[in-house]
């Protein structure tokens, strides 16, 4: 940013940058850049073919899957990462993935995305509620007497517990995790 | 005998065991041998766990993914989430650095992922392994007459890159499974549509399921079949909803495909659970009472009874 630029700017103080100017956050994309494939927006050219295809952009007010890529671009973590996050209402559906033509995966950056949420602790509920029902018992969907009647009357033999001890070793959280994944080159020399 | 692992995943096992009968009914009279995977977990899922710690989603994968190469069998998904858990993560782990970062963590319980066992969606295990022609003959009760409206779902098909299993946007794996049913599949005009299912608002997958069946009852089909028991769910419970919040009736029973191929194979109606579905496919009932062709001693014999 330029002086001239700056003083000319008579709504900011000395402190604030002007509005129409983007100081893109580094430190935000370096984050999420360490989740597997969280560094990928780095080839986004905006071309806006992965919103044609989408459908929470077809049927929802405001999501866009080319905006949430530019907000990435730029950084703007603080939009991205809020208890009521709109990266929610993606579907999964993969459109967005498979018409993409920089192979930039948006929908797997929206899930690095939410991989930072769960590191504030930010989780809707019912997204909490089957998390914790899988690190519980290894499974989403509960086991319980009704279900095992259920399968004698069609044949099939009981659900045996999973070895919920094995998942537990492989999840527990490890807090030294090196840069993870393909093309980790995406956002190299990201510190100017 | 053509073996290979069933992952059976949780959904299916514990909310539609019928699902899971049909199955092992089917695969056999294909020439298909199920040999089941012993401590499996969830994939675990693609929408939840994956959105907690892409990494640890990844580990447990794996885990599950080892089990199969212990027993030297390529493994076989009736879920397109399944699917898509493990096999993304085949695909994420030929990467040399992410493969050591989860063998790392899987060393903790002496396992060691080596990618030698392929993942199959059971729709495509059937196309590529049994093939069509041995649906065809597996059939007693051909569903001549049945319109079938499709759904793909997301998961079979998308990343085509990965899932390698059919052209995304003009697949066929599903028409063919059903005509070899002697049914007539139907493409509605919304077939590439998800099932909303992920996305953790009400509003949109409320309007796109509600755009959706509209799209199903104007082509007049009888049944909307998947191969994805949270697809079916949607369809289910969530079509009840849907009717009831844009006050229309849109009466799709949705129905899982290999029940219906069981239903087709000779299981009678009352054996395959559709009592508790929210929408019953009762027009399938008309086949069971519907005169046989000739060449299938065992139907056309007590058919002839009947009419004598
Ligand atoms: S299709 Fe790819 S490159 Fe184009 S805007 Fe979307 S993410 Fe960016
Ligand atoms: S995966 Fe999400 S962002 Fe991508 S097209 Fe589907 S709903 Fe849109």
């Amino acid at each position: 940013m330029s002086k001239a630029r700056r003083d000319s700017d008579s709504a900011g103080s000395a402190s604030t940058p002007p509005a129409d100017i983007v100081r893109v956050n580094f430190e935000f994309r370096r984050e999420l850049a360490r989740k597997v494939e969280g560094n990928l927006a780095g080839f986004c050219y905006q071309c806006g073919a992965c919103v044609g295809d989408c459908p929470s952009a077809t049927y929802g007010g405001g999501f866009n899957p080319r905006e949430i890529m530019l907000k990435v671009l730029y950084g703007l973590g603080e939009e991205l990462l809020t208890e009521d996050s709109i990266l929610w209402q993606c579907t999964n559906c993969y459109n967005c993935h498979e018409r993409c033509p920089q192979d930039v995966k948006p929908v797997e950056v929206i899930i690095s995305l939410k991989n930072m949420l769960s590191d504030l602790g930010i989780y809707p509920d019912n997204v909490d509620k089957v998390i914790k029902a899988f690190e519980e018992t290894g499974r989403t969907t509960p086991v319980n007497p009704a279900v095992q009647r259920q399968r004698e009357r069609f044949g099939l033999p009981p659900l045996p517990p999973v070895p919920v001890d094995e998942i537990r070793q492989l999840i527990e959280p490890d807090n030294a995790e090196p840069r993870a994944g393909a093309r980790a080159d995406a956002d190299k020399g990201g510190t100017e | 005998m053509n073996r290979f692992a069933f992952f059976p995943g949780c959904l299916i096992p514990a909310r539609h065991p019928a699902m899971e009968f049909a199955i092992r009914h089917t695969l056999p009279k294909l020439g298909i041998e199920i040999v089941d995977l012993e401590g499996a977990s969830c994939c675990p899922d693609p929408i939840y766990f994956k959105s907690k710690d892409k990494l640890s989603w990844l580990s447990v994968a794996a885990r599950n993914l080892t089990l199969a190469e212990d027993l030297g069998l390529d493994i076989f998904t009736n879920c397109s989430g399944c699917t898509a858990t493990l096999s993304e993560t085949y695909h994420l782990l030929e990467d040399e650095t992410l493969r050591a970062q989860v063998n790392e963590r899987l060393s903790k319980i002496g396992r060691t992922y080596q990618a030698t066992s392929r993942v199959r969606h059971i729709a495509t295990l059937v196309r590529d392994v049994a093939g069509y022609d041995a649906v065809r003959e597996s059939v007693v009760r051909p569903l001549e007459g049945l319109k079938v409206a499709i759904h793909y779902g997301c998961h079979l098909l998308k990343p085509s890159r990965i899932m390698q299993v059919d052209d995304p946007n003009n697949p066929t794996v599903m028409e063919n499974l059903v005509t070899a049913l002697g049914a007539t599949p139907v493409r509605h005009r919304n077939w590439y549509l998800c099932c909303g299912k992920a996305c953790q608002t009400e509003q949109v997958p409320d309007d796109m399921m509600h755009d959706l069946l509209g799209t199903v009852n104007e082509e007049e089909a009888d049944i909307l079949c998947m191969i994805c028991p949270t697809c079916f769910g949607q369809f289910d419970h969530g079509q009840m909803k849907v009717s009831r919040k844009f006050d229309e009736d849109f009466h799709t029973p949705p129905i899982y495909y290999f029940q219906l191929l069981a239903f087709a194979q000779g299981v009678p109606y009352d054996k395959l659970g559709f009592e508790r579905q929210r929408f019953k496919p009762e027009c399938l009932r008309r086949f069971e009472t519907a005169p046989q062709p000739a060449g299938d001693p065992a139907h056309t014999g007590a058919q002839g009874k009947n009419s004598a």
